[in-house]
Order: structure tokens, then sequence, then C-alpha cells
């Protein structure tokens, strides 16, 4: 075996906190071959972003570092901060998780690439650095290399954005890239872009890779070896092919089922993993797992297990005293999980047509217009953020919207919710039309019919209301008699699974997927009819995004709820959607049931957003053909005469010039199986 | 550029007309030039009274309308801003006193905020530090303390200071001595006088920008891109000065254009406790005489000077900050 890059031995990080000392991370150790690329899989609070950050010695000051960071044969731990910079960016280069923040706004990229170049080679000169920046700005597909280096961060989109922090990473040959979760922040196409981007820059320079993520998709597609941490320690360790067929660490296997697939068609419901990850203070000589999984016995609270090779396989460890008993998932024949029971609905027998429609859209619209001046605002243009999208949703019916940031998916949501009147179509909530709402008390008679769940469960809650009031709310607001109010919040925390009896604690005393949870307890308050959903789980870690789905799943049957539902996770809309639409700068591409959609994707877009998503199975991903679209969305101001999607299709190219010519002068209208599946493509 | 300057220059000179006049007709309501008159002996008969007042547009028994008509055209085609009840002229006056608040305001203005500025950068790398808690402990109380009281204390200490050499080394009054003549002595001379105001209001001033310069640094210290340029292999502190303080001085340099106003509108409290003849002293001065002209002249100087700080933070900002563009 080569002598590893990179390796670290028995690491421990603890910080200082209010609640006493929070270990971190607790004796990781691994190596890093030269040119491979090891995954490192863990949720938020894992540990997994504090090992890389003491790996490059960029901890705050009052974090305590023990063990050995080992680096092309050096010893990194105790060295000062002017050693670790000759290191830095040198041989040891690092790509951050958000794009838009990780760049300085008042330098050129130009300026940050020559930075990093002249940085660690004082005799380079001006002339040479800006050539190599140029260079290296083509390398990563910036195009007009040579005048975008002289644009300022703002001026490029996330995507690009992240390329430049490639191109950084890149810029001196390092032997080792770490990459903390690069592509997290970005929509599926581009993630795609930046992957192989990853992939390419490995083969440029030879580095080895350390990718830091949460999830297991990425891992299959780009991943030789896999370390899974929980709890600031590593859990299960193996090359990507024996991971994922011969998982043994419950917590491991927990993950990979919680995460729903693109790839499968058939509901299943999908396998939480209940609780949360513990405090990282104090923690007892334990398994840290047991609290939360399914097969903990006696012997798993005696002591801490260690990280052991599975049945003598050197590359093969986890830490589980039943390691040996698990095969694939399965112990003593059952899984390890048992799979949750979700109720079917009675209204899934009714064939869509008898079912009664709660919301209908017709041709919705909606254009912001630019404004010029400081006094006498004039009307230069206008942003057109959803152009003439129809659809409906049935009874016992979700409806799934997805597309890439600045598609206009929330755009059409906010609309619905606003009740706005349209010029040239109509909104209908359960048979109302929107243009027949006369005054305030009309409103809010509709008002109780829609209902909203918001992204971010943190932001979306009040932090100076009890939970009773947050969830109370929206009954005062509908005049619900005082002595109803009570039970009816008990009921409704009840049903969303949470205790009653915690309704007087305010919204910082639960979690992420709590609060989620109380945010659907309040718009369940007023007994829609329809509930609209602002991805509602993006902003949660999968092991606690699985309970949030089924709850879903399981209300919409109980209660015979539609749900329209906005997401750019195509992984969770094949979950949970029966209908879906593909968004494109601002009108629908592709329409019809989910698996008609999914399962035979006919315009181009979709078949680049399907293929872009990375499906946790490494024998499958290496086998599977991504399309990588080139490019970003065109901006919503300019105006398009033919196909918006002409600019990145990669169908356009293959057409002869007279078939172009149709695709750029003439609009596509959704074409198909009314009803079924339609999309809008000339040629498809 | 340079047609968005015209478009917002023009906007601040409607502005700096409005106020002006506004102010020369509540100036009217609450000042009367006619009591200057009224206790003096021997006793001025009202025709004296009014011939005295009449010639310099201060009359009241003049209507308004043509009093106001009188003063604004006479500084429209003329550029005229009237005298004072006592027939000195408001042009000289405001030409000569500019002068000497900017020469005691500049410089303690520069002072204030390079030593603010370093002062939070210093205590911003050592949040929480020794350094920083006796830094931020210390600007607590100068920025409390009125300036008064710092005036009063450093002309007491001054006094002492002489005594104890024996000389005159700083003066606690006025601008200038009278009858110095050459470059280097005139040049030693203003330093002796100025000397004492600037630390006083470097005392109390500087505080200001050592906070707002150490919460901006922070919260840049923590930002992605100073982590950024630090795995880019800089060093921390090459990081901050680079980086970091860049972008926090933004913010701060507004804040600075903002101030420049006030250099030459003078510190009406410090002027007086020195004796400086400057526009400070001139607005009491013109309000306690009932010079009309004078407090509106007064008035006129600031807006303008707030016009200029304005554009000039504007100026600043676009200068600075690549992302704003202006159109």
């Amino acid at each position: 075996m080569t002598t590893p890059v990179l390796s670290v031995r028995d690491l421990t990080v603890s910080f200082p906190s209010e609640a006493g000392r929070v270990d971190a991370v607790r004796g990781v150790s691994f190596d890093v071959a030269p040119g491979r690329t090891l995954g490192i899989v863990g949720e938020s609070g894992s540990g997994k972003s504090v090992t890389s950050l003491a790996v490059m010695g960029l901890l705050d000051e009052n974090a305590r570092i023990g063990g050995s960071v080992t680096f092309d044969g050096e010893e990194l731990l105790g060295k000062s901060d002017t050693q670790m910079s000759k290191i830095r960016g040198n041989g040891l280069a690092m790509i951050f998780q958000d794009p838009l923040t990780s760049l300085t706004p008042v330098f050129t990229v130009g300026d940050q690439i020559v930075e990093a170049l002249t940085i660690h080679n004082s005799r380079m000169s001006r002339r040479a650095a800006w050539d190599r920046a140029v260079e290296l700005l083509k390398l990563v597909g910036i195009p007009r290399p040579q005048e975008r280096v002289r644009s300022f961060p703002h001026e490029f989109s996330g995507g690009m954005r992240q390329r430049v922090v490639i191109a950084i990473a890149m810029a001196n040959n390092p032997k080792l890239i770490i990459a903390d979760e690069p592509t997290t922040a970005l929509d599926v196409t581009i993630q795609a872009q930046i992957l192989d981007l990853i992939g390419t820059a490995q083969r440029e320079t030879g580095a080895a890779v350390m990718m830091i993520t949460h999830d297991m998709g990425v891992v299959a597609n780009i991943a030789d070896d896999v370390i899974v941490m929980y709890a600031g320690r590593a859990i299960e360790q193996a090359g990507v092919d024996t991971l994922f067929a011969d998982t043994r660490m419950p917590y491991s296997i927990g993950l990979l089922g919680a995460i729903p697939r693109v790839d499968k068609a058939e509901k299943q419901p999908l396998v939480p993993i209940k609780g949360s990850p513990p405090l990282l203070v104090d923690l007892p000589d334990a398994c840290p797992f047991a609290a939360r999984c399914p097969i903990a016995v006696d012997a798993c609270l005696a002591a801490e297990p260690q990280l052991l090779a599975v049945e003598g396989a050197v590359d093969h460890r986890a830490a589980c005293i039943r390691a040996e008993e698990i095969r694939a998932g399965l112990i003593d024949g059952e899984p390890v999980y048992p799979i949750p029971e979700i109720p079917t609905s009675s209204l899934e027998q009714l064939p869509r047509e008898d079912r009664k429609p709660t919301l209908e859209v017709e041709n919705l619209t909606k254009t912001f217009p630019l404004t010029k001046g400081a006094f006498r605002k004039r009307k230069i243009g206008e942003v057109r953020a959803v152009k003439g999208v129809s659809f409906d949703i049935r009874e016992g019916e979700t409806m799934a919207i997805v597309g890439e940031s600045g598609s206009g998916k929330t755009t059409t949501l906010l609309q619905i919710m606003d009740f706005a009147p349209q010029a040239d179509g109509d909104i209908r909530i359960v048979g109302t039309s929107v243009t027949d709402i006369k005054g305030g008390r009309a409103e809010r008679q509709l008002r109780r019919d829609v209902q909203i769940v918001f992204q971010d469960p943190v932001g979306s809650l009040d932090p100076r209301m009890t939970v009773f009031d947050v969830i109370a709310e929206p009954l005062r607001t509908v005049a619900t008699p005082t002595a109803e109010i009570g039970p009816r919040v008990d009921e409704l925390m009840d049903l969303v699974g949470l205790d009653p009896a915690h309704s007087d604690r305010f919204p910082a005393a639960f979690s992420g997927g709590q609060r989620q949870r109380i945010g659907i307890a309040r718009a369940l308050a007023t007994n829609p009819r329809l509930v609209v959903l602002d991805e509602p789980v993006s902003a949660l870690d999968v092991s606690v995004q699985a309970g949030v789905i089924n709850l879903l799943d399981e209300l919409k049957v109980r209660l015979g709820l539609s749900y329209l539902f906005v997401a750019h996770d195509l992984s969770v809309v094949r979950h949970i959607a029966d209908r879906v639409a593909v968004m494109y700068l601002g009108g629908f591409v592709e329409h019809g049931d989910v698996d008609a959609v999914f399962d035979d994707p006919q315009h181009p877009y979709t078949r680049a957003l399907l293929s872009a998503i990375p499906i946790p199975d490494p024998v499958k991903e290496r086998t599977r053909e991504h399309i990588v679209l080139t490019g970003d969305l065109p901006s919503p101001t300019d105006e398009i005469s033919g196909c918006p999607f002409v600019t990145r299709c990669p169908l356009y190219q293959t057409l002869d010039p007279e078939q172009q010519i149709r695709c750029e002068s003439e609009v596509p209208l959704l074409t198909g199986r009314p009803g079924v599946h339609v999309n809008a493509c000339h040629y498809r | 550029m340079s047609r968005y300057l015209l478009r917002r220059s023009a906007g601040w000179l409607l502005m700096v007309v409005a106020v002006t006049n506004l102010t020369y007709l509540l100036a009217w309501a609450y000042l009367d030039p006619r009591s200057n008159y009224v206790g003096r002996r021997p006793p001025l008969s009202e025709q004296q009274i009014v011939n005295l007042l009449e010639p310099r547009n201060l009359d009241d028994g003049t209507p308004l309308l043509e009093r106001w008509w009188n003063w604004f055209s006479s500084i429209l085609f003329r550029w005229d801003w009237g005298v004072s009840p006592t027939g000195q002229s408001v042009n000289d006056q405001v030409a000569y006193r500019m002068w000497i608040s900017g020469e005691l305001m500049l410089g303690a203005t520069i002072l204030l905020t390079v030593l603010g500025i370093a002062l939070g950068v210093y205590s911003a790398s050592r949040q929480y530090r020794l350094g920083d808690r006796v830094a931020q402990g210390t600007s607590i109380i100068t920025m409390n303390i009125p300036i008064v009281v710092a005036a009063l204390g450093i002309v007491l200490l001054a006094i002492a200071f002489n005594n104890a050499v024996g000389s005159t080394v700083f003066y606690v009054t006025g601008s200038s001595s009278p009858g110095v003549s050459g470059f280097l002595p005139t040049l030693l001379d203003s330093v002796q006088h100025i000397a004492l105001p600037t630390a006083a209001l470097v005392l109390v001033g500087y505080a200001q920008y050592h906070f707002l310069q150490r919460s901006l640094l922070l919260d840049n210290i923590k930002s992605d891109y100073v982590r950024m340029a630090r795995a880019k292999g800089l060093t921390k502190a090459q990081a901050v000065r680079k980086h970091a303080l860049r972008t926090s001085l933004i913010p701060v340099t507004t804040q600075v254009a903002f101030s420049i106003p006030a250099i030459f509108t003078g510190a009406v409290l410090t002027e007086s406790i020195f004796a400086w003849k400057g526009m400070g002293q001139y607005f009491i001065e013109t309000i306690s005489k009932n010079d009309v002209n004078g407090v509106v002249a007064v008035a006129a100087f600031g807006a303008v000077m707030t016009a200029v700080g304005a554009i000039l933070a504007d100026i600043a900002v676009v200068v600075l900050d690549p992302r704003v563009r202006v159109s």
C-alpha cells in the first residue's frame, strides 16, 4: 500500500461552552491515500466539519485539539499559524460549502486567484500569475475567462463562484483537497457540474480528496472509501461498495433507509431514525446511538463500542457490538428497522376524475416591473416570474412543483396564498374563485381552507410565543370559542407526534424536526382542505426528514388533505407526490402523474434534472449516464421568443438547422396525453 | 457616475434652498433685532431705531414678504447674505470663521478617526482578551465625559504643566497670538494654540469609531471569506488586514464622510471654552444678538455641508464597494 497523504490518528477536538465541555470530535482515525477520495458522511453535529477544520488548522482559538494529524510526513498539530499558512492553500486546499459568502466581495476573482498563487510563490511575476489565473478559470469551465477574470464575485452565479473557489483550491497543485459540503447550497444540475469538476480537478492535480457531505448519493457518486460519523466518532468505515452493500452499523443502515430514492417507483414508507443525536457534553461510556437504536441490548450501555474490523476484514470496520449479527440490513432474518405502517386512503381507490378538485389554477401569471429613477419610477422592463401556469389538485392528492432556484416555484405558491386575482385566468379554491372574494370576512373564510408550511422551521415560528400560542393563533383568528382552543391545540400536538404537555415551551426548546412538526400543526389548526408546503424538509437532516415525510403522508390519508408541494429535491418529490410539474423559467415544461414523468421523462430538461441526482447506490451510480447541463438559468428579464430552454438544451444541439429555427422562434405548448403526462418540447 | 452625481447635487441644492428660506421665516418668528436697541441708555426713539434697522433690511415694520424678497434677491443676484444689526457683513464673518473652525476640526477629525479605527482593529483582533477589555473600558469612560468637563480638565492640566516648566508651552485661549510672523514661528504658535482643543475633541470623540470599527470588523473576521483567505495560505493577521478590514471600512467611511460638515460648522462648546472665533461660536453669537441674517447664513452653511457630506459618502461607497453601481 502507498504511503497516505494524510493520516489522522485519534483526533479529538473539544470546545468550552456554557453547558460544559463539548467533545465535538472524539477519537477519529483515518488515512487518505494519494489520488483517492474519502467520503465523510454524517448529519449536522456529527463532527465531520470540525474534523476537516482541525486538519486545516482553521478552528477557533478556544478549541482544544488532541491526537495526531500527519500530512505528507509532517505533523500538523502544534504548528503555529504562520507555519500552517505555508501548507494551507499549497499542499492542502479546501473548498467551502457556501460559494456566495466564501469569496471576498470587494476583490475581483482574478485578484483572489492571484493572491492564492503569489502568497506561496513570491517570485512569480504578476503577469505570470494573471495568466495562470485565466488558465485556471478556463480549466474550471468559466466562459470567456479573459474578461471574466476582472469580474467581481457578485457578477457570478452561485455555481460559477463555486468554480472559482475550486480554481483557487487547484491553483498550487495541492496533494489533498478537502471539500466541505461543496454542493449543498447548489441546485441539482449545478451540483452535477461541480461534482464532475471536482473529479477533473483531482485528475489534473493528482490530488487526494476528502469529501464531507450529508448526502449518501454524493458519496456513492464520488467516493472510494467512506467513513460514517456519529456523535464525534467514526462508527463505520469501509470501501464504498462494501459500505452500501454490506452495511453493519445500525446508524448507517438507518441513514440509507431514511432517504427517498428517485429511482424507485414503489411507495414504501421511509424508515426514520427516532429521536435526535445526543448532546456532546459529558457523554457516558456507552454506545451514543443506543437510545435511538432499534436493536439495542443491555450490553450496548456497558461501554462505548470500539471501531473494530468486521469478520476480520481490515478494510471494513464498524463500531457496534452486534455488527457480526447484521447482514445486509437484516438481523435474525428481520429488518433492523421495522417498517412503519402508513394507512392507505379510501380516496385513492376512487379514480382521479371522480374526486373533487381542491385547487384549480388557470393561466396564473406574475410579472414584477423593473423600475428606474428615484422619485418618478419609470418602467424599463419586467421580470416574468410566472408565465401562464395551469394545473389542478384533487382531494387527497399531492401535487409537486420542482425546479431550480429562480424557476418561479415559490412565486406560484405565494400568488395562490395571496388570492391574487388573475387578469387572464383564475384561481379557484374548493370551488370558490378568488375574484369573487369581496371583503375581509370572505377572505378569512377562504383562508381556513388553505394553509402554508414554510421551509425554515427556525424563522417561521415567533421565538417569543409559546408553542401553544403559535398553534392557537390561527384558531383565534377564525374566532374559535376560547373553551375549544385548549383541547384543539392538544389534539393537534398529538396529531403531529408531539407531547401536548410541552405546549407551554418556547420554540427554541425544540429540535429542527420538532419545530417543523409545530409548523405543520399550526397549518392544520383550521382544518384546511389544502396545505401548501414550501420546501418543508429541505432544512432538515435526513434521519429527521424521513419522519416528517412520513407524518405528511399519514396526515394526508387521515385527514383527506391535498398538498401543493414545492421542492428542489426530486427524490423527496418522487416519494411523496402523486402528480408533478417541472418548472423552468416561470413555465411548466413537463406535467403529469409522478410515475409517468419520472419513469419516462420526455422533456430534455426533466431528463437532465433526473439524471443529475446522484443515487445512493455506487454500482448503479457508476453505470448511470449523467446529462450535465452547461451554463446557468437565463435571466427572467430576457425577452424569449421561442423555447426558454434553448440555451442549455442538449437535444437542440443534435437537431438540424431547420428544426433549431423552430425551437428558437416558436414557444412550445404542453402536448401529450392531457391530464396524464404532457410536455413542452417540439420534438418529444 | 458624473450624471448621477449631478442629479444628486441638483436634488440637494433644491433641499438647501428650501431649508434656508424656511429658516429665514422661522428666524423672523423668534428673533427680534429691535430688542437689541430697546434697553439702550440714553433710550433711542422709535424713528432712530427704524433708521438703524431699515437700511439693513432688519426692520419688522417692513412687510415680511418684502423683507424676504430683499434678502433673497440680494443673495441670488449679488451673493450678499446681508449684515448683522451692527452692520457687519455676514459674508465676511462666515468666510473668515469657517477656516478657523476648519483649522481646529480638521486635525481633530483626522486624529480621532485614525485613533478610533486603529483601536477598533486592535481590540477586534483581541476580542475578550485583556487588551480589548482595557481599550473598551477606557473608551466607555471617555465617551461619557462631557466635552466641557474634558476641556476644562485639559486646561487645568496644561496650566499646571506650563507652571511646572516655567514657560507657556500650551495656550489655553485663542487661535493665535498677535504679532507673530514668519512661517516657522507662525506654525509653532498655531500648534501651541491648537493642541489643547484638539486633545479635548479627540478624547471625547474617538470612542464612537472604536466601537463601530470593532463590531464591524468582528462580523467580518468570522465571515466565510476570511476563513477562505486563510485556507489559501494567508496568516490570520494577513487575512484580517487584507480581507476583513477593507469590507468593514465601508460603513465607517460613510460615517466619517457624514461628519465632515461638522468640521466647518464647528464645535460650539469647544470653541466657546477655548475662545476660538469659529463657526460654532458665531452660531451662539448670532442667536443671542438677534442677528437674523447671521443665523440664516449659519443654517444655510450647515445645510450645504450636510449635502457635501452625503455626496462624499456616496462617492466613498462607490469607490470602495464594487457591488454598488450607480445608475
